[in-house]
């Protein structure tokens, strides 16, 4: 829009005018103060100076005429909404938060007509434009944000490069990280001094749903595997919930059986708020799923807080080893040493050192020989180990058969079990259509008079998957170029089972599929991982020209990659997995895999994910992708899964698999706590200078005034100076005239 | 007598067989024997083999009549400037002549084997009845000095696992009564070198005729039961280690040594 007016010479700073403006007016009251009274000739003293007056402002004004393209610019308002997941909770009137939260911001509109507003949504990080609402399916995506940290937000916004808002205004339910409840006034006050402006804030909701909930899980220290974790569990009921006491219990959740109660307790619920202390006791290393739950009362709105799923990354301190040979050999030596070399080995060892029909020519006294207390071990002793190791044993004389299920248990339940070889392991242990040869991860011939060794020399081979696994990472860096010993023959096994992955394989002889017959092989059966070792002279790695000119570290690389691949060491692990930003239950989710880089970078490779329903049957979800033979990371995607726990199963070009436990929540932390705090949005608002509303009031926000901006401005003189000089000299002359004709001087 | 026609057929065939044998791939040990106790004989300087030529093997009869262990029948013998002396955990040095200073490559040999963890019994064959060093054991405790400059040997009596591997044994003893006590150098922890002043390998050594080649003074028979089990023990310790010094065991064991009183 274009519009003119009359202005003063654009050479002319405003205070010169405004001076110039000041001194007329002056002179002019001056002049009617003196003309006050006199009665000949007033008038036109008067009359000529204030046209005298008038002339010679207008001499220094020079007025000039002032054409703009003119435009008002409303002022920038950005609005913070809270777009995490609390607010898919229910509000005031059973409506969600999220559209109370989405009316008070149409409200702000409507109020605003010339305000600039920039909506953008606030959870994790910087803010980001909030989902269009009116969009079908986007009311979820604007809810979907896991935590709700204003905070960051605020920073965010400080040090953007875009424009400086002229007010903030954050709708919310109140419920956030950051500023945490019971934030101070001065934290508040510095909050809003990063911005520089007022936070004004709406909350969304008054009233808190009647809900009881598990709000809080926190633990002293990381979890540590056979090590008593203490954890804190705050519980809470809002909206006067009859729960004087909450009954609080922490399990397990496992793939091979119902979830194992770890812990229980009651809370007192005082003020709507307990907390409970207990202690739990996490058995195996790795990601594990726990769940802390409530029973909740009648009347509970929200059951989906009623539990949390917390998952522990337990690591081990120490590793319980159950080390049984069968006899004493040069090997059973060589792998006892280096256990007991090992400072976080706790080792129980029992070597049969002698047979029933042996000649001791020595009385029992005389004898150091105790008992093999095979019940003892394998019943109740046996979930206390970490791993158990049968070196070259015959169980069936010591009467091992009927604790064979006993073990298949163990390592479905996440224990680990090493074969290693010997004449009496294997097959000729008997272990074939036994529940151990179940877990193995080669199957074993169970027919009378199947053949158990082949005592042909060989040098055992590494298979394509044995060069690539990292757990064999630092046999090869000792070997370097060389072959690995040669062994005087070995166990003869079977094909590979399901899952199960060759890493050295015979040279010759193969399996009835027809594949090489592996000589090392490694496996995962439910929870737990196996190894079949299926030679009885790795001893060799130390004692043997190889091994002197390694210094005999071959041994302790083999055994140090095995039992670490056993005990879930990450430095074993093919890959590193995480889920990216958490799983929501009902959300597409991304899992991240770090992989080693590829032996040729130019081929691509197989990544196959397998993730499975922990705590309830599912259909497994199947998902594969190509890896570029560079590329360190993949990303695999994930269809929406439902709340609960899952185990995710990684095999890159079909080596070694890596598993992964993690939980989905319906609403995770932000659900945890469903009670609104409108009382830390005034704080806030009141800290920063702002003013706080509730949503139905959102219109009524004192939002900045527009700013009018112009373009194509264009000054034409009125007349030229000397027009404005002449005309003010001769005024002046004339009223000059006039005072002398009245007798003023 | 073949016939005639025959014989060039079975000829052929004998040569065929003996040409399969020589082709066909064959252990050079047993599977399952290749991780067995081998009482291997340390040779140095100019000693051709052992003073008690049969007792390394009739340890090793003792051993796989006597226990679970595997154990070599037919034991080696290695030189210590031999490559192979890192082949197996253990050496079995006894003499009793002096010694003659070890060569550099002996030296160096040997550390080899020890830098990987071997273990060696030094057996005085010609040790005095009251368990006197003959001129072997002390030149042959100089060389050990001079192949270990940074250890010196300890006594080690009953409490010491070797006297309760396999049988709890009070004292050691061997062909000559000696002294309660051997002595051993203890690196890193661990047992490897264990010097036996009772001619250990006398009690075990037998004739050809399966007689037993020397006489066990002052205790006769009983000794050398006593002997045999201690070297049962020693051979159990180089392939258990420490394994009966494990909690688990040692309860026992301390109970059960209590029960037999002092």
């Amino acid at each position: 829009m274009v519009s003119t007016h009359l202005g003063a010479s654009a050479d002319l700073p405003p205070w010169a005018v405004a001076l110039a403006c000041a001194l007329a007016l002056a002179s002019f009251v001056m002049l009617l103060f003196e003309m006050r009274g006199r009665e000949r000739g007033g008038l036109v003293i008067a009359a000529s100076g204030l046209l005298a007056v008038a002339s010679l402002l207008a001499a220094v004004l020079r007025p000039a005429r002032v054409s703009a393209r003119e435009s008002t610019v409303g002022a920038r308002v950005v609005v913070l909404a809270d777009a995490s997941r609390s607010m898919a909770l229910a509000g005031d009137d059973r409506r969600a938060r999220a559209e109370a939260r989405d009316g008070a911001i149409a409200l702000l509109r409507r109020g605003g007509q010339n305000a600039r507003f920039v909506v953008l949504g606030f959870g994790e990080g910087a803010p980001r434009p909030l989902a269009d609402t009116s969009a079908a399916g986007a009311k979820d995506a604007s809810t979907r944000e896991p935590h709700s940290d204003l905070g960051a937000a605020l920073r965010a916004l400080a040090t953007s490069p875009e424009e400086r808002p002229a007010a903030i205004v954050v709708v919310s339910d109140g419920r956030l990280d950051d500023p945490p409840e019971g934030a101070s006034e001065s934290n508040l006050r510095a909050l809003g001094e990063t911005v520089r402006v007022p936070v004004h804030t709406i909350a969304t909701t008054r009233d808190a749903p009647p809900d009881a909930s598990v709000r809080r899980v926190s633990t002293a220290g990381a979890a540590v595997a056979h090590v008593p974790l203490p954890v804190r569990v705050e519980v809470g009921c809002s909206a006067g919930l009859a729960c004087d006491e909450l009954r609080v219990t922490a399990r397990e959740l496992r793939d091979d059986g119902p979830p194992a109660e770890l812990a229980s307790g009651v809370a007192h619920v005082k003020d709507g708020k307990a907390t409970l202390d207990m202690t739990i006791t996490l058995e195996r290393s790795g990601s594990r799923i726990v769940e802390f739950a409530v029973s909740p009362p009648p009347g509970d709105a929200i059951a989906d807080n009623d539990r949390r799923l917390v998952t522990f990354d337990v690591t081990r301190e120490r590793v319980r080893l159950l080390h049984i040979a069968g006899r004493p050999t040069n090997d059973v030596r060589a792998l006892r040493q280096w256990l007991k070399s090992d400072a976080s080995v706790d080792l129980v060892a029992f070597f049969i050192l002698r047979f029933p029909d042996s000649e001791l020519h020595a009385t029992q006294k005389e004898l150091a020989l105790i008992e093999f207390p095979i019940d003892q071990l394998f019943t109740a002793e046996l979930p206390s180990f970490d791993a158990v190791i049968l070196q070259d044993f015959d169980g069936a004389p010591f009467g091992l058969g009927k604790y064979l299920e006993n073990i298949r248990s163990y390592v479905r339940r996440g224990g680990g079990l090493v074969i290693v070889g010997g004449k009496n392991s294997f097959v000729a242990g008997g272990y074939g259509g036994t529940p151990l040869a179940d877990v193995l991860p080669v199957e074993l011939d169970p027919s009378p008079g199947a053949p158990s060794a082949d005592v042909t020399a060989l040098v055992p081979q590494w298979t394509q998957e044995g060069q690539d696994a990292p757990l064999l990472e630092p046999l090869r860096e000792v070997l370097g170029a060389d072959d690995l010993p040669e062994m005087s023959g070995a166990n003869v096994l079977g094909n590979l089972r399901p899952g199960g992955v060759a890493l050295w394989s015979h040279p010759t002889r193969t399996t009835p599929d027809g594949a090489r017959m592996p000589i090392l092989a490694i496996g995962e059966e439910g929870d737990g991982r196996t190894i079949a070792l299926g030679v009885d002279g790795a001893w060799q790695l130390e004692f043997s020209q190889l091994g002197a000119r390694t210094g005999g570290r071959g041994l302790g690389a083999l055994w140090d990659g095995l039992l670490g691949w056993l005990m879930r060491d990450p430095r074993f692990e093919p890959a590193h997995v995480e889920i990216v930003g958490g799983c929501t239950a009902g959300l597409a989710s991304t899992l991240r895999a770090r992989v080693p880089p590829a032996r040729s970078a130019t081929s691509s490779q197989a990544v196959v994910l397998d993730v499975t329903r922990i705590d309830a049957p599912r259909p497994p979800v199947h998902v594969e992708v190509q890896r570029p033979g560079d590329a360190r990371s993949v990303d695999l995607p994930l269809p929406p899964l439902e709340a609960g726990g899952y185990t995710a199963r990684l095999r890159v070009a079909g080596g070694t698999t890596t598993r992964h436990d993690f939980a989905c929540e319906a609403g995770g932390d932000e659900w945890a706590d469903s009670r609104p705090d409108p009382d830390r949005l005034r704080a806030l608002a009141e800290a920063t200078g702002g003013v706080f509303a509730y949503a139905a009031d959102a219109g009524k926000l004192p939002l900045p005034k527009p700013t009018v901006v112009s373009a194509e401005r264009h000054v034409t003189p009125v007349a030229p100076p000397w027009v404005w000089t002449l005309t003010a000299a001769a005024l002046l002359g004339a009223h000059w005239a006039a005072r002398r004709r009245s007798g003023l001087s | 007598m073949l016939p005639r026609p025959l014989a060039p057929l079975v000829a052929l065939a004998l040569a065929l067989a003996s040409a399969l044998a020589i082709l066909a791939p064959h252990p050079a040990r047993a599977f399952g024997d290749v991780g067995a106790f081998d009482p291997r004989v340390l040779l140095t300087g100019t000693q051709v083999g052992p003073l008690r030529e049969s007792a390394p093997a009739r340890w090793a009869w003792e051993m796989t009549r006597r226990t679970s262990a595997p154990a070599r029948l037919r034991p080696s013998v290695v030189r210590a400037d031999d490559a192979a002396i890192v082949e197996a955990p253990f050496v079995y040095w006894s003499g009793d002549l002096p010694v003659a200073p070890l060569t550099g490559a002996e030296i160096a040999g040997l550390r080899r084997f020890f830098a990987l963890g071997g273990i060696m019994l030094v057996d005085d064959a010609a040790a005095g009845d009251q368990g006197e060093p003959s001129a072997f054991g002390r030149s042959a405790r100089r060389e050990i000095a001079r192949v270990l400059p940074d250890s010196a040997p300890i006594a080690i009596g009953a409490d010491h696992v070797v006297f309760h591997s396999f049988y709890l044994l009070s004292r050691a003893v061997g062909r000559v009564e000696g002294t309660p006590t051997l002595d051993a150098i203890v690196r890193g922890g661990q047992t490897q070198v264990l010097f036996s002043e009772h001619d250990l390998g006398g009690a075990l050594a037998r004739s050809a005729s399966g007689m037993w080649e020397q006489t066990v003074v002052p205790g006769g028979e009983a000794q050398r039961e006593h002997a045999i089990r201690l070297a049962v023990n020693i051979a159990m310790y180089v392939l258990c280690s420490s394994y009966k010094d494990d909690q688990v065991h040692a309860k026992y064991l301390m109970k059960r040594r209590a029960a037999a009183g002092p």
